[in-house]
C-alpha cells in the first residue's frame, strides 16, 4: 500500500506541476506595436512614387517573364516604382512546390480577394497604385503594359509626400518611423499601410517550359502586413469621422508614425528585407504616394 | 545529432559476433530497409527530374538482448529523401538509441523510446516509416506496477524533430484491471479495466511575439500546456465497451491559429462479436485537439504529444484509398458502422464455401462552430488569435468532411478459385486538405480474383473502376479528379517469384494514365522489388495521419532483410 501511495504522491506532483491557467482577461498583452502618432517634422524628397501589387505564384509558368518585365520597368522608373510580389495563401498556383519554402500569406489573401484577383482564375495578375477603370480595379498581365499603368498613377500631383525609415532594435523587433507631410488639403480620410518584403528568396519556381527551377531567386516577397491589411487611420488628433468639406486637414500638415513591429519571424533575412509604407484614400483605396526603406 | 558516436561506442564495447547470435551471452536480431527510386520530367503527371538522379532512403536496426537488459540503435540515411519526405531528413547517422531494463514489475529505458497512454488522445510516440513520421521521445521512461492488476508510467523527454530533439514532454498514467486486482472477482465474466493519464508539455512563451487581433497586444502564451484523459474498458461475453474522454487546457498554437479554446475529445467504441458475425460502431468528437509540443513548427505533421484514432476505414484497394480522410485535429464528429458476417456453406447464399460479407459506412462532419463577441474590438469574430476563438455545441455538426459505404463479398468458387467483390460509395470534401472545391461523389466497383493454380503458382487478377462528379481543374491541379479505370495481373510463381501489371486511366474529365510494372523475390527474411511505372499525386493517410505524395516517374526498388 506503501508504494501506491508514493506512486500516486510523484503523480500528483507532476499534476500541480505541469499546466499553466490564464484568465480570459490577461490573453492578451500590450506589445507597443501599434502606431503612436506625434507631430512631424515634414519630408525633404516630395517626389510621387507608385506601388505595383504583381500578384503571383510558385506553379505559374508566365510569373518568370512578368519579373522580369517588372525589373526592367523599375530600373527605367529610377526608383518611383516600388513592385511587391504577393503569393495568395488559397490559390493552387501559389502550393509550395516540392519541400520549397512556403512564401504565402493570409494578407496576401485579403488583398487577392478583395481586388478580384483570386476570382480572375489567371496569373500573373497585377494593379497599380490600387487604381480603377470604370468602377472596376485596373487589374492586368503584367508581362507587358507596365508603363502604361505607371504613367497613369505617376499623373497625379502629389498630395501626400512620405518616407520612412526602419532600424532593427534588439533581435527581433524593428523600429519604424514614417514621415507624411499633406501637400495640398485633403477632405477626406487616409490610411497608413505598412509591409515587408524580402529580396533574395530561393524557392522552386515552374518555368515558361513547365520546368521546375529550385535555385529560382524571389525578389521583394510580401512577408507580413505590418498594420491592419486596409492600413491605419493617420490621426492628427482628431477622429476620422471628424474630417470633412468644412473641416479639412490643412495642406503642410506634418505627422510622425512611430510602429514597433514585433513580429519578425525567424526565417526571415532581415538584411534582405525592406519596408514599404503607403498612404491611401480610405474609401476608394486608391494609394497617393508610397516610400520603401532597408532595414539599419 | 547526425554523428553520435556514443551509441556506437556502446555496441561495440562488446565482443561483437557476426553471425547475429551470442555477445556475452545475449541474443542480436535486427532489420535492414533500403527503398530508392528515380524520377523523370513528366508534365502531364507533374513529376520532376531529380537533380542527383536517385533518391534512397535506408535503415538499419539493431537489437541487443541480454535477460532483462537491452539495448538497442538504428541508423537511418536519407540520400537524399524520397519524394514527399521532408528536406530536413537529408543526411545520414544514428536516429535512435536507448539502453531498457525490465523485470516482471519494473521497467525502465534511458534514451529513445515509443509510447501510448490508452488510445492515444494524450499521448501516443509512434513510428510510421511510410509516412515519414518519428515521434520518439528521448528521455526516460518507467514502468511499474506495484499491485497486481496495476500499472503506472512516467516518462520525461524531448521528441525527435527530423535529427533534432525538440519540446519537452513529462506524462503519466496509470490503469488498473479490476478483475485482476480484486481477487473475488477474478472469475467473473464481465471484465472491467479503468485507465487514466496525465501529460503536459513545457514550451517558454516569454518574449515570444504573436500578434493578436487587436493592433498594439500580442499573445500572453502559456508555458507549460497539460491534458487529461480518462477511459474504460468493459466487456461481457462477445460483448465490448470502451471509451475514452479528454481535455486540454489552453494551447495556443500554429495548428489552431493561436486561439485559447480549451481541447477537447470523446472516444467511444461498442462491439460485438460471436462465430460468423462481428458487429462494431464507434463514435468521437474532437476539439481543437491538436497537442504539440512546439507551437509554432510549421509543419503539420511533426512533433505531435497526441493521437487521435481514426473511425474510418483503411481501404487497401486503389481507388477506395484514392481520397482517405485525414483526422482534423482541429475539430471534427464521426460515427462509423462495421458488420462483418459469415453465410454458412451449404446455404442458398453460402453455396459450397461459404460466403463472408463485410459492409462498412462511416460519416465525418465538421463542428458547428459559432464566433464570439470580442468587446476590444467591438465586434463577433471567428478564430481571432488571442481569443477564445468560438464556441461549439456538443451535438452541432458543420459541413461533411467524408463519408463512405462499401460492402464487400467474398467467395470461393471453387477450391482453387475465389472471387472478392466491392461496392464503395465516398464523398470527400477537399477542404480537409486544405484548398477549397466541391464535395467530390465517387462510385467505386472492384472485382478481385485469386487463382491458386497450385501449391506454388497463384495468379491474381484485380480490375477496378471509379465514376466520380469531380472534373480536373487545372487551377485546383487536383490530379485524382474524373472516372478511372484499372486493371492488374499479379502472378506469384516458385513460392519466390512476383511480377506485377497494373495501370490507372484517367478515362473521362481527368488526367493521367499511371502504369507499374514491379518483380519480387523473397528468400527467408530478405525481399527484393524493383518498380519501374508512374506514381500520381496524392496524399497517402494512415491511420488518419497523412503525408503528401508528389508525382514520380522512373524506377524504384526496396530491399528488406531481418536476422
Amino acid at each position: 500500500m506503501k508504494k501506491i501511495f508514493y506512486s500516486l504522491f510523484a503523480c500528483l506532483f507532476l499534476f500541480i506541476a505541469g499546466c499553466d491557467k490564464i484568465e480570459e482577461d490577461n490573453y492578451l498583452i500590450y506589445s507597443g506595436s501599434s502606431v503612436q502618432w506625434y507631430n512631424g517634422s515634414g519630408v525633404a524628397d516630395k517626389s510621387q512614387r507608385t506601388l505595383l501589387e504583381k500578384y503571383t505564384g510558385v506553379r505559374c509558368v508566365n510569373c518568370p517573364t512578368a519579373d522580369v518585365a517588372i525589373s526592367a520597368a523599375q530600373q527605367a522608373y529610377n526608383g518611383q516604382l516600388i513592385a511587391v510580389a504577393i503569393h495568395d495563401s488559397s490559390l493552387a498556383f501559389c502550393r509550395p512546390i516540392g519541400n520549397s519554402p512556403d512564401l504565402r500569406t493570409e494578407d496576401g489573401n485579403t488583398w487577392s480577394v478583395f481586388f478580384g484577383i483570386s476570382s480572375e482564375g489567371t496569373y500573373p495578375m497585377a494593379l497599380v497604385g490600387r487604381n480603377s477603370v470604370a468602377s472596376s480595379w485596373d487589374i492586368f498581365t503584367p508581362t507587358s503594359n507596365i508603363e502604361s499603368h505607371t504613367d497613369a498613377a505617376l499623373a497625379q500631383n502629389p498630395s501626400i509626400a512620405l518616407a520612412v525609415n526602419a532600424a532593427i532594435q534588439g533581435d527581433t523587433a524593428i523600429m519604424i518611423d514614417v514621415d507624411i507631410e499633406y501637400l495640398t488639403s485633403r477632405t477626406d480620410s487616409l490610411t497608413l499601410t505598412l509591409f515587408i518584403m524580402e529580396d533574395g528568396i530561393v524557392a522552386t519556381q515552374r518555368q515558361p517550359d513547365g520546368t521546375d527551377d529550385e535555385n529560382y531567386i524571389h525578389n521583394h516577397v510580401l512577408r507580413d502586413v505590418i498594420t491592419d491589411p486596409w492600413g491605419i487611420y493617420i490621426n492628427d488628433g482628431r477622429s476620422d469621422s471628424d474630417i470633412s468639406a468644412n473641416n479639412p486637414v490643412a495642406a503642410g500638415t506634418k505627422r510622425l508614425g512611430k510602429c514597433l513591429y514585433t513580429a519578425v519571424h525567424h526565417d526571415w533575412i532581415l538584411s534582405n528585407c525592406h519596408i514599404v509604407a503607403f498612404v491611401s484614400e480610405k474609401s476608394s483605396k486608391r494609394i497617393l504616394n508610397v516610400a520603401e526603406c532597408e532595414i539599419e | 545529432m547526425k554523428k553520435h558516436l556514443f551509441p556506437f561506442a556502446i555496441l561495440l564495447a562488446f565482443p561483437f559476433v557476426s553471425n547475429g547470435q551470442g555477445i556475452l551471452g545475449g541474443n542480436v536480431t535486427g532489420n535492414f530497409q533500403i527503398d530508392g527510386q528515380t524520377s523523370k520530367l513528366d508534365t502531364v503527371i507533374g513529376s520532376r527530374n531529380l537533380p542527383e538522379q536517385m533518391h534512397l532512403n535506408a535503415r538499419g536496426d539493431i537489437l541487443y538482448t541480454n535477460g532483462n537488459f537491452s539495448a538497442g540503435i538504428r541508423y537511418e540515411a536519407y540520400l537524399n529523401p524520397l519524394e514527399g519526405f521532408r528536406a530536413e531528413y537529408a543526411g545520414q547517422g544514428i536516429a535512435n538509441y536507448f539502453v531498457s531494463y525490465k523485470t516482471q514489475d519494473f521497467a525502465v529505458t534511458a534514451g529513445h523510446f515509443y509510447e501510448q497512454f490508452g488510445n492515444g488522445l494524450t499521448l501516443r510516440s509512434y513510428e510510421d516509416r511510410y509516412l515519414g513520421i518519428d515521434n520518439a521521445i528521448r528521455g526516460f521512461n518507467v514502468l511499474y506496477r506495484p499491485y497486481k492488476g496495476i500499472t503506472l508510467k512516467g516518462l520525461i523527454g524531448q521528441q525527435r524533430y527530423f535529427w533534432e530533439s525538440r519540446g519537452l514532454v513529462r506524462g503519466v498514467d496509470g490503469e488498473i484491471t479490476i478483475n485482476e486486482t480484486f481477487t473475488a472477482l477474478q472469475e467473473a465474466k464481465t471484465r472491467l479495466t479503468l485507465g487514466a493519464s496525465f501529460v503536459s508539455k513545457y514550451e517558454n512563451g516569454d518574449g515570444v511575439n504573436i500578434n493578436s487581433y487587436v493592433d498594439g497586444f500580442k499573445l500572453n502564451l502559456p508555458n507549460n500546456v497539460a491534458s487529461y484523459a480518462l477511459r474504460m474498458d468493459l466487456s461481457h461475453g462477445g460483448f465490448n465497451l470502451s471509451g475514452e474522454y479528454a481535455r486540454k487546457g489552453a494551447d495556443p498554437n500554429d495548428l489552431n491559429g493561436y486561439i485559447y479554446h480549451k481541447g477537447e475529445a470523446l472516444w467511444l467504441n461498442a462491439s460485438y462479436s460471436q462465430k460468423g458475425f462481428s458487429a462494431n460502431l464507434q463514435a468521437k468528437r474532437v476539439d481543437n485537439m491538436g497537442f504539440r509540443s512546439v507551437r509554432t513548427d510549421k509543419y503539420k505533421e511533426t512533433l505531435y504529444i497526441n493521437y487521435i484514432p481514426s473511425i474510418t476505414k483503411q481501404h487497401t484497394y486503389a481507388f477506395l484509398s484514392m481520397y482517405p480522410y485525414q483526422t482534423q485535429t482541429s475539430g471534427e464528429m464521426g460515427l462509423q458502422g462495421d458488420i462483418i458476417y459469415n453465410i454458412k456453406k451449404g446455404t442458398l447464399l453460402g453455396g459450397k464455401y461459404g460466403t463472408d460479407l463485410h459492409l462498412n459506412a462511416s460519416a465525418i462532419t465538421a463542428l458547428d462552430r459559432q464566433g464570439i463577441y470580442l468587446p476590444l474590438v467591438d465586434s463577433t469574430m471567428l478564430d481571432a488569435p488571442g481569443s477564445d476563438g468560438y464556441t461549439s455545441k456538443f451535438f452541432g455538426t458543420g459541413d461533411l468532411y467524408y463519408a463512405d459505404l462499401s460492402l464487400e463479398v467474398a467467395k470461393k468458387l471453387s477450391t482453387k478459385v475465389k472471387l472478392t467483390a466491392t461496392y464503395g460509395y465516398v464523398i470527400f470534401n477537399p477542404v480537409t486538405e486544405g484548398h477549397e472545391g466541391d464535395l467530390h461523389h465517387n462510385h467505386v466497383a472492384i472485382a478481385d480474383l485469386t487463382w491458386k493454380i497450385n501449391r506454388k503458382n497463384v495468379l491474381r487478377f484485380e480490375t477496378e473502376w471509379m465514376g466520380s462528379d469531380s472534373k480536373y481543374d487545372a487551377n485546383i491541379d487536383d490530379k485524382r479528379c474524373g472516372d478511372w479505370i484499372m486493371g492488374l495481373v499479379e502472378y506469384n510463381f516458385a513460392s519466390a517469384w512476383f511480377i506485377s501489371l497494373s495501370d490507372q486511366y484517367a478515362y473521362h474529365d481527368g488526367i493521367g494514365n499511371y502504369y507499374n510494372i514491379s518483380v519480387g523475390y523473397t528468400k527467408n527474411a530478405t525481399r527484393l522489388q524493383l518498380g519501374y511505372g508512374k506514381q500520381r499525386e496524392g496524399i497517402i493517410c494512415i491511420g488518419g495521419v497523412c503525408r503528401q505524395v508528389p508525382a514520380c516517374n522512373g524506377f524504384s526498388f526496396s530491399l528488406t532483410t531481418s536476422f
